[in-house]
């Protein structure tokens, strides 16, 4: 059998109405659960996995498909309507969305998401369907050094969300950094930064500084402000829908974060994260209005979210070519499949060929329902920011704390949390940019481990970033992103003394 | 091994033809916490969470609940079991091998000599690993290789002073080369090395044999040898005991009660989680999930505890990972 | 730093520049004390090192555009507000760490930080967030079985 009639059955599987059932039910509760702040993705499909236990591998497949977009798309509507990213991979979302919110936009913000998740998860699952075998050959044979070049592209583009001033943005980068550098390493077992507390043994959490940052230290500082300037209720201005500009703002974006989230999504250590700073930085560069980025420009909302969700696409790619989860959400999905006795790894193509296909079917089906399901619900979301401040806050701390005990009840988490809190003041208060710190926490253990593993690898010899043809291409386009703008700056600046 | 299953097998078949009634009270009315110093997801709390359905399900126990204590290789979790276990027969914890090189390797003043074995319960093999154009064929062609030059022999696997770490020294060491000179370059898990091993950027690899079984099936790895000391129905590769090379390291996990816990406290927990590991319950989860029973009594356990806790510290500091 | 001599426009950014210079120190001093060596490469220290340079750098640039005018306009702020906030994540934080359990402490948290915004109906606060609590605390232990904190008020479900 072709794969075409495998997809064919596949989708005769998933389109029966009591699998639509589960799927619908899968993508309410994955939303409801990820809307909530500090809860991301992964551990939303954590908490409901045992509740698809319940069903026939079949309806369990798909309700799990719906849970997993649902709770993704959950991760940015908080992002966007509260300025609390509940993931690392929606702090991008973050920064337009806001501000997008702000003005008014809330309802075009989570619509350009919504089509725009759904746009690159369709063509994300195509790909997936007919280029996994294909890509993984490419993915396993990523070494160190290709990764190192990567994470200098990444940290290259992360200027782009500096802000004002390069001084406090590198400062949070290297906050950032700092951070990065708790607890044990990977490659020695050598303790770093942890003043012997055991806690700290395992490093800062990602979500932990994302939340603490964001959804903490924001509280703070509207708090600090209510009573001189006391925030408006935001109104929403204009229709909740895209107008037609918006549109042709929003297509391209949606391809561009696709194609660069879908590959990278596939790499074994490619992550969410990193496509979407890649996209952001992309969009702003590519803008006809740059002056609107940094003020809620569409582009960086549409972008960035199709490059998460087509990144989550890619990381199945490794996850059922190899057996292999590249991610807190894909590890909970290989125990999924574990639990109906399915081994994801070279034989599931050949072995499980109706499973595989009934998987990217559900992944379709979850995907339609998703858009339907949410995009009217868009005003109801929009509703959320009504809530009188006091409770808003309110509700955003308990959530945002309780989402912190849930993933580790410890009170040294909590502590940490707050202090990421006070530090989230501080830096909104005196005008430093918050996304540079959690970049620098994901990108810095990554690089930090990719250079070291190469060096070891190389027995010290630094020449072997340069001799893989790979790596050394993505060095010099690093280089030559960071060196380019002071050259025609420093070009046009010149000719203006001239004229 | 095979005789613990059938074993198994037995006692569930006449305790299941004997009947509910005969069960003691005791044990019913068990409510227990199992611990597992994991976060969720991982080994030792599946195992948690499998040894729960298994004691509800097999009657054993009235109530199970499972909490998760992650941080630092398990030490965070053994810890706080320390203080809030002490004498109190109701609480379990679920730990391994990784947190006896975690203890010594992160200088905690907590490990498992100071808590109550109860029973050991699964030892999953480790196997070693060339990738499938290597022209490595056999240990033997790898012990040579670590002896022609222990530098560029390139291993990966899990993260430092972990199982696989062990291991490889200790296959370094049989080639007679310097343990302490070994490249393991550390990976996160499985799968990053994984990743490593097919692309071809090392000579050989360590994993647990399961995480690596559809590779080696498939052909894309070469699979030496398993730690484990008895050859295994199922797996091709055979023991590194019955290659030569005096090496065992079995990637247990067991079942442990708070210190101070004894009489019939002890007593009752004992049998509650034999007759557990007896009943088909339990012999139907491992089967599913691929786990390999490594079955040992309390007494028994205790002595394994100590020598393994005695033996991982010699290696970890052969290999500089421990003072 | 801060000799009555000498002026400094931007005090904010005086003291952000302390405060990097000591994460510099504090960090090439845990670097200069790690035991591990890597056998082949880099140890786990190099990192350590770039990142104290880094902030020595970062820390300089504070400490010269401390003696410029400030570029950035800072509010006043209502530190009443920002008090009681800490005062609910601080119930929260000592209500887990007593024992009080996760339905008192975000009750707790509740009430303080509408208390912060400007809410003078306490106990109209504090029902509605011990609701929440319960809310949460049901959905989250009794359906999904994730345990949160126990304290009293949990054990009575």
């Amino acid at each position: 059998m072709d794969t075409f009639s495998f997809l064919i059955d596949g989708f005769a599987l998933a389109i029966q109405p009591a699998n639509l059932i589960y799927a619908a039910i899968g993508v309410l509760i994955g939303t409801a659960v990820g809307v909530l702040p500090g809860i991301g993705p992964a551990l939303t499909v954590a908490l409901l996995l045992p509740v698809t236990f319940k069903l026939d591998p079949g309806g369990s497949i798909i309700m799990f498909a719906g849970i997993y977009y649902g709770g993704m798309y959950g991760g940015s509507t908080t992002a966007i309507l509260l300025n609390t990213p509940g993931e690392s991979a929606s702090v991008v979302t973050a920064l337009e969305g806001n501000k997008m919110a702000r003005a008014g936009r809330g309802g075009p913000a989570l619509a350009t998401a919504a089509i725009g998740s759904f746009v690159a998860a369709l063509i994300a699952t195509a790909g997936l369907a007919v280029l996994a075998p294909y890509l993984v050959k490419i993915a396993v044979k990523f070494g160190p050094w290709d990764y190192f070049g990567l994470m200098l592209i990444a940290f290259v583009t992360v200027s782009a969300t500096f802000g004002s001033s390069p001084l406090r943005g590198l400062t949070s980068l290297a906050f950032g950094l700092w951070l990065g550098l708790m607890g044990i390493d990977q490659l020695t077992g050598q303790a770093r930064l942890t003043f012997g507390v055991p806690e700290l043994l395992d490093g800062v959490e990602v979500t932990t500084l994302a939340v603490g940052l964001f959804a903490i230290g924001e509280a703070f500082f509207v708090a600090s402000r209510h009573l001189y300037k006391p925030e408006k209720p935001i109104p929403v201005k204009g229709s909740i829908w895209m107008t037609r500009e918006d549109w042709k703002r929003s297509w391209k974006p949606w391809l561009r974060g696709t194609i660069i989230g879908f590959p990278i999504g596939a790499l074994p250590a490619g992550g969410a994260e990193i496509p979407t700073f890649l996209s952001y930085t992309i969009e702003r560069k590519l803008s006809k209005n740059p002056e609107e980025f940094g003020h809620g420009a569409i582009e960086g909302v549409a972008g960035p979210e199709a490059a998460n969700n087509a990144s989550a696409a890619g990381t199945l790619v490794p996850l059922l070519t190899l057996g292999l989860p590249t991610s807190a959400t894909a590890a909970v999905m290989l125990a999924g499949f574990q639990q109906y006795n399915i081994q994801p790894g070279p034989l599931l193509f050949t072995q499980h060929a109706d499973l595989v296909w009934g998987l990217v079917a559900s992944l379709f089906i979850a995907n339609v329902m998703l858009l339907v399901l949410n995009l009217p619900l868009v005003g109801m979301w929009v509703k959320l920011l009504k809530i009188p401040l006091p409770w808003l806050y309110a509700g955003i701390l308990v959530f945002a704390s309780m989402g912190t005990i849930a993933a580790n009840p410890s009170v040294t988490e909590l502590l940490l949390l707050t202090g990421f809190g006070v530090v989230g003041f501080v830096m909104r208060r005196y005008d430093y940019p918050i996304a540079p710190a959690v970049v620098g926490l994901i990108l810095g253990p990554l690089a930090d481990s990719a250079l070291r593993r190469s060096l070891q690898m190389s027995l010290g010899d630094p020449m072997i970033l340069l001799q893989h043809p790979s790596s050394a291409i993505m060095i010099g386009i690093a280089v030559v992103a960071l060196v380019a703008p002071f050259v025609f700056r420093g070009l046009s600046k010149f000719r203006q003394d001239e004229d | 091994m095979r005789n613990y299953f059938k074993l198994g097998l037995l006692a569930a078949v006449v305790g299941g033809t004997l009947g509910f009634g005969t069960l003691q009270a005791s044990s019913q009315d068990l409510e227990l916490t199992i611990m597992a110093p994991a976060g969720a997801g991982g080994g030792w709390d599946s195992a948690s969470r499998s040894m729960q359905e298994a004691m509800m399900a097999s009657g054993n126990a009235k109530s199970v609940q499972v909490i998760n204590v992650p941080g630092a290789g398990g030490t965070v979790g053994l810890a706080q079991f320390i203080g809030s276990a002490k004498g109190n027969p109701s609480q379990l914890l679920v730990a391994g091998i990784t947190l006896v090189g975690a203890s010594i390797s992160n200088q905690s003043p907590v490990d498992l000599t100071q808590v109550t074995p109860i029973a050991r319960l699964t030892g999953d093999p480790l196997v070693i690993v060339v990738p499938k154009d290597s022209p490595i064929k056999s240990m033997d062609d790898l012990l040579a290789t670590i002896k022609k030059d222990v530098a560029t022999t390139i291993w990966v696997g899990g993260s430092a002073g972990g199982a696989d770490h062990i291991l490889a020294a200790l296959v370094t060491k049989a080639a007679g080369a310097d343990p302490s000179k070994i490249n393991y370059v550390a990976y996160s898990g499985g799968g990053e090395s994984l990743a490593a091993m097919l692309g071809g950027q090392a000579t050989a690899g360590v994993s647990g044999y399961g995480e690596w079984e559809g590779q080696i099936k498939s052909g894309d790895l070469r699979a030496l040898a398993i730690s484990y000391p008895e050859p295994i129905e199922g797996i091709e590769a055979k023991p590194l005991k019955g290659q030569g090379l005096d090496i065992e390291l079995v990637n247990w996990r067991g079942i442990f009660a708070g210190p101070g816990v004894e009489g019939a406290d002890l007593d009752a927990l004992k049998s509650a989680v034999e007759k557990t590991v007896k009943s088909a319950e339990w012999q139907a989860i491992l089967k599913t999930r691929g786990w390999t029973d490594y079955y040992a009594p309390s007494n028994e356990f205790k002595a394994f505890i100590g020598s393994e806790t005695e033996r991982v510290k010699t290696i970890l500091t052969s290999i500089g990972l421990a003072n | 730093m801060t000799q009555k001599t000498l002026h400094i426009p931007n005090r904010p950014t005086a003291v952000i520049a302390v405060v990097l210079f000591a994460i510099a120190f504090i960090t090439y001093w845990d670097a200069s004390h790690m035991k591990v060596r890597a056998t082949y490469g880099m140890s786990a220290s190099a990192a350590s090192y770039f990142v104290a340079l880094l902030f020595v750098a970062l820390a300089i640039g504070h400490l010269i555009s401390a003696f410029k005018p400030s570029d950035i306009e800072v509010e006043a702020a209502d530190w009443m507000a920002v008090g009681w906030i800490g005062f609910a994540l601080a119930g929260l934080i000592g209500s887990i760490w007593l024992g009080g359990g996760f339905i008192l402490g975000s009750t707790l948290l509740f009430a303080l930080t509408a208390r912060a915004f400007g809410r003078k109906a306490l106990l109209v606060d504090l029902c509605l967030g011990a609701v929440i609590g319960v809310l949460v605390f049901l959905l989250f232990n009794k359906l999904l079985t994730l345990a949160l904190p126990q304290g009293p008020l949990e054990r009575l479900f």
